[in-house]
């Protein structure tokens, strides 16, 4: 049920609803003010009342409605024109440049290529459209944040159709009272309910004093955080698209590198198989995706003003397919868990001969730190941690343990034995790898290896530069940290690891130096300064003499 | 200085003339006035051409009378009073001389 008011235009009632009412009263009022120096005002409104109700009238009938709405008041105002149009402007020595927000952002439906949104925005900036467009394509080839964007300005800013609109579009006077309008209109409306219905005048004042003080922080605070709101949909997007994007492994839009693990279609088959889970994910951030795009989208039409007839439609169906999303998400992840339930552990063992060792390590030629590749159906997975341990035995050897996860144990050890990593010894050295390697089809689950080098004592062992991604706190007697163990020689101790071609200066740390250079300069100081009071004193006794 | 305000000051200009010019071929309503300025793209919104009209009338160049109308409240007739015919022919000659000089000035010398 809804609210209509009557008024009387030119002898002929007109009804019309809440919303359409407020803007209409409005409007008169705002075109009665701007009229009001004019010497006939009256008889001008009477015309301009006359004509109002001739178009209401002829609407009506188009329309075959009895209710005008706010899309009739709106279209009166795009005819009639804004309340500063109807000054005469010749009549003033200087005219009054039409106020504040005459500037808005439209699509230009005159010079455009694709939807007009990059010559509305040279419009608006001045700017040849040519060097937004070359933006954008910029932003497409590297990112899909080209894309995103433009789709989403598409939606938000309205069409100049109007000569008046395509005239704002490059009008003057750029700010964000469009914004702030927003929030003063439902403001504007509380305030002057509260006025009618407060019984009692003082306290209907002192609530007005204070609700005007509340309405102008509120209306801040409003404005702000409609904004971080925006910018956080917008981030939301991208990441969510950035998901979507790195499952297809589509160029430019998988931006998302989840800390090296997951990029790419690598990363997400790996963990997700090909089968319903990868599905649900993809339709799941894609739905998800929806409810942060409409709201920008919601948002930047009504900061562009731009009438969207569908916007009650947009945000139930932007939250409904944001919770179907979340639901599939959570469902693909979960049972993904129940994957990881069991874990176990082989172990290997493999006799080395000799007793000095060059360790190097295949390393993969595309490497950017990812934990995933595929390749000749076979994952790679770079989760290998090398350690040098003391033996007992005579011999040193070499212990491979993997580690998996399964939905149960058996499971679990079959992937624990389904590792492939190659290991050679050639003379004095030793080869690691970087990598392991699993069937594609036991996907990724926790796989990891901890390679152990056993050295009986004497042994000697060259750490190559090449094993520095491997390397996993090795204990040594000088307490070196790992990356500057490489390129030494070390032998193995009673006490433990110890390096054989490490010069001492080595082990100081710049600080360190820094302090005993100092320590040994004010020594020298100290001294100069004694032998100087002494030299003073002999010098005094020889004058006494 | 803003192009779109020395556009908007010469449509101004040409304003007045315009609207007696159209009344002089034949009595209009205030929204037929505004159906052809519009379509000649001189006016951009109505708002404009009701003080206007009303200026016009204050200074005994147009008259009108009440017709009524099948489409809402009755509508004012324009016509141009004698003295505004005068005025519309004396306007008629000055735009032609300005255009003719206009003309002279910016066209590029043979």
């Amino acid at each position: 049920m809804n609210k209509t008011i009557n008024i009387n235009l030119a002898g002929i009632i007109f009804h019309l609803d809440e919303v359409a009412y407020d803007k209409f009263k409005t409007y008169l009022y705002h075109v009665k003010t701007a009229l009001g120096k004019e010497e006939s005002g009256e008889e001008i409104i009477a015309d301009v009342e006359a004509r109002i109700a001739e178009i209401f009238h002829l609407r009506m009938k188009e329309n075959g409605s009895q209710v005008v709405g706010l899309s009739d008041v709106e279209f009166i105002i795009e005819t009639l024109g804004q309340p500063e149009a109807f000054v005469d402007e010749s009549d003033n020595e200087e005219p009054k440049t039409s106020s504040k927000d005459t500037r808005r952002f439209f699509r230009n439906p005159d010079e455009k290529v694709i939807g007009g949104v990059c010559s509305g925005i040279g419009a608006y900036f001045d700017i040849d459209p040519v060097w937004i467009r070359v933006l954008f394509l910029i932003l497409l080839f590297f990112t899909g944040i080209g894309f995103i964007t433009y789709v989403i300005l598409w939606a938000a800013i309205p069409e100049a159709k109007t000569t008046a609109q395509k005239l704002q579009m490059r009008g003057e006077a750029v700010n964000l009272n469009n914004i702030e309008k927003l929030f003063t209109k439902v403001e504007d409306y509380t305030s002057t309910e509260k006025i009618k219905t407060g019984v009692n005048s003082f306290v209907s004042f002192i609530v007005n004093g204070i609700g005007s003080i509340f309405s102008f922080v509120f209306k801040f605070i409003g404005v702000f955080l409609a904004i971080i709101g925006a910018f956080i949909a917008f981030i939301l997007i991208v990441a969510l698209l950035g998901i979507f994007g790195s499952t297809w492994n589509l160029e430019g839009f998988n931006f998302i590198n989840l800390n090296g693990y997951i990029y790419g279609l690598d990363g997400a088959q790996a963990i997700f198989g090909s089968g319903w889970r990868l599905l649900a994910l993809r339709v799941g951030t894609l739905l998800t995706l929806l409810m942060p795009l409409f709201a920008l989208v919601v948002f930047l039409a009504k900061i562009f003003g731009r009438e969207l007839t569908n916007s009650k439609l947009l945000s139930f169906s932007g939250i409904a397919s944001f919770i179907v999303g979340l639901i599939l998400i959570f469902f693909s992840a979960g049972s993904l868990a129940t994957d990881f339930r069991e874990r176990s552990t082989e172990t290997n063992q493999i006799t080395l001969s000799g007793s000095s060792f060059d360790i190097t390590a295949d390393i993969l030629e595309d490497d950017q730190g990812f934990l995933f590749d595929v390749e000749d159906e076979l994952l790679h997975i770079e989760n290998v941690r090398f350690n040098i341990e003391a033996t007992r035995s005579s011999t040193a050897s070499l212990e491979l343990k993997h580690a998996a996860s399964g939905r149960n144990h058996s499971e679990a050890r079959q992937r624990a034995q389904s590792f492939d990593y190659p290991t050679a010894q050639e003379g004095e050295e030793l080869r690691l790898s970087e990598y392991f390697t699993v069937p594609k089809e036991s996907l990724y689950r926790g796989q990891d290896l901890k390679v152990t080098l056993r050295l009986p004592v004497g042994a000697t062992v060259y750490l190559d530069e090449s094993i520095e991604n491997i390397m996993y706190d090795i204990q040594n007697v000088q307490d070196i940290y790992d990356g500057d163990m490489l390129g030494h020689l070390w032998k193995m101790t009673p006490e433990g690891l110890s390096c054989s071609d490490c010069s001492t200066i080595e082990y100081y740390n710049a600080e360190e130096l820094e302090e005993n250079i100092e320590d040994n300069l004010e020594e020298m100081e100290d001294n100069i300064e004694r032998k100087l009071e002494e030299l003073e004193l002999e010098l005094k006794k020889l004058k006494d003499r | 200085m803003k192009i779109e305000n020395t556009k908007a000051q010469m449509r101004k200009g040409v304003l007045e003339y315009c609207i007696l010019g159209i009344l002089s071929k034949g009595d209009a309503y205030a929204s037929d006035i505004i159906t052809r300025l519009k379509s000649a793209e001189l006016i951009v919104v109505e708002g404009t051409l009701y003080p206007l009209l009303t200026r016009l009338k204050n200074a005994d160049l147009l008259e009108y009378r009440w017709e009524e109308s099948n489409a809402g409240p009755p509508r004012k007739y324009y016509s141009l009073s004698a003295q505004g015919r005068a005025f519309q022919l004396e306007l008629k000659d000055t735009w032609e001389n300005l255009n003719n000089a206009v003309e002279q000035l910016t066209s590029t010398p043979s």
